[in-house]
């Protein structure tokens, strides 16, 4: 009997720890809602100047996005290598270059819309995909997956994959390729993203 | 002796390709760097043409035409792709599907004018393309590795068989043979000028999207290799189309990191 009990108590309490630790999925797909009705309806359809646009496209982008996560990724195992310095310099430009690159590319949703399917779980207890599909003019809608991570309480954007290709992993295939040839290596990589910002 | 020497040729031919597929038995890998000098090459060639040839005559093909005239056009090739999509729905076992493609044909290339209106559209026959590429996924055939074709750019052994046979499946090929009467080299002209203009069309739909993914990368070639590997695992082999994002070879937890 003891030891049923000791059963249940460990299995209700592991449960309940679980509970606390994973993220939720159905405040996931909130985040999401929120995040993308604000950038159609503040950035795309909005009526304002590309200066306005701009700015309000960065501040949603540093909200949103867990950019110090996504960067230690992008660099793969040259992160563990990587100075200090060499960090802070690399998720700097990769942040203004990110945003150069999207508050452009963003009105490539201009008369779309998202519709919500769901949630896929992660690897990982703290992250979640939450599944979207983009109806397109022919053909089947676009699928655009948002991996989603939990921090202290805070949700934030770590991934976007858009037709199965993550930007995130993308960019890395980009990166690490690039440092295993570049003689400077991640200086050079740096140096060479600095060149791009406009 | 010549016929001989023919058969070998030929032999070698298909000896190659079958060595394609069994080199890689699985799907394409992308840390498999056997072809990666080959591929930068002919990238870099394809860059080339694309950025003196292709590229500004899709730009003057933008100036000389309108926005409804470019959607005719690209409805024109849309349509000429639905017999292909009807045989592969039917070889994938979707007989329901390749009826919708061959009514949309019907449709089309009647009411619709030669394909330039979809008409079938707003009957809610909605466009439903696949692929003879798909069509071997679903045999079991895998994909092979990475490489850069002539001027086609990013393609698989398989996506390369895939291709070669939907253009036998394309009804200008066949209209253009039997209507024409002339020399061998004058019968496909206007096949080749279809193609042509197809593919210009299609570069010109594509101007943003790939100055975008172009402008901002330090290695282009690594960009649009990891993009297209990426894509492609979308078309599950055996019909196993079910690939979440976490079987794509990556996970955010850091521990894997040095796997890369």
């Amino acid at each position: 009997m003891k030891k049923i009990f000791a059963v249940l108590f460990s299995a209700l309490f592991l449960t309940a720890s679980n509970a606390s630790a994973a993220i939720n999925g159905a405040k996931a797909e909130a985040f999401i809602k929120n995040v993308t009705s604000q950038g159609i309806e503040q950035l795309v359809n909005a009526d304002i100047s590309e200066s306005e646009r701009k700015a309000r496209f960065t501040k949603l982008f540093n909200q949103d996005l867990d950019l110090d996560f996504i960067g230690k990724f992008v660099l793969g195992r040259y992160w563990r290598t990587a100075t200090p310095q060499q960090r802070s310099e690399f998720i700097d430009v990769y942040r203004k270059l990110n945003i150069q690159t999207w508050s452009e590319r963003f009105n490539e949703f201009k008369g779309k819309h998202f519709e919500f399917s769901g949630t896929e779980k992660s690897k990982s207890e703290d992250q979640i995909f939450v599944a979207t599909k983009v109806p397109m003019q022919e053909g089947a809608p676009a699928s655009v997956k948002w991996r989603v991570k939990e921090t202290n309480g805070q949700m934030r954007i770590v991934d976007i994959i858009i037709e199965n290709v993550s930007l995130a992993q993308t960019a890395r295939s980009e990166y690490t390729s690039y440092i295993q040839k570049s003689p400077d290596g991640i200086n050079g990589l740096i140096k060479d993203l600095k060149a791009k910002l406009k | 002796m010549k016929k001989m020497k023919n058969t070998i040729k030929i032999s070698g031919a298909t000896t190659l390709i079958a060595a394609f597929f069994l080199a890689s038995p699985c799907i394409a890998d992308e840390n498999d760097s056997a072809l990666e000098s080959y591929n930068r090459a002919m990238f870099n060639f394809n860059a080339a043409a694309d950025y003196f040839v292709i590229k500004p005559v899709a730009k003057g093909y933008r100036a000389v035409t309108n926005d409804f005239v470019r959607e005719r056009v690209h409805d024109f090739y849309a349509n000429i792709k639905e017999p292909v999509s009807a045989i592969n729905h039917a070889l994938q076992g979707n007989i329901v599907d390749s009826g919708k493609s061959l009514g949309r044909f019907v449709v089309n290339s009647t009411l619709g004018l030669l394909g330039t209106f979809d008409v079938a559209s707003g009957w809610g026959l909605r466009n439903n393309r696949t692929d003879f590429d798909r069509t071997l996924a679903k045999w079991c055939v895998p994909d092979g590795p990475f490489f850069v074709l002539p001027l086609i750019g990013p393609s698989t052994p398989r996506a390369t068989v895939g291709m070669a046979a939907d253009a036998l499946a394309t009804p200008t090929y066949w209209a253009d043979y039997y209507a024409s009467f002339g020399e061998d080299w004058e019968r496909y002209s206007v096949y080749y000028g279809i193609t042509a203009l197809g593919f210009i069309s299609l570069r010109e739909e594509n101007i943003e999207f790939l100055d975008n993914l172009t402008a901002n990368s330090v290695d282009p070639y690594s960009t649009i290799k990891s993009a297209y590997i990426q894509n492609r695992l979308k078309i599950g082999v055996c019909g196993n189309t079910d690939v979440s994002a976490d079987d794509a070879g990556y996970d955010f937890d850091f521990d894997d990191m040095d796997d890369d």
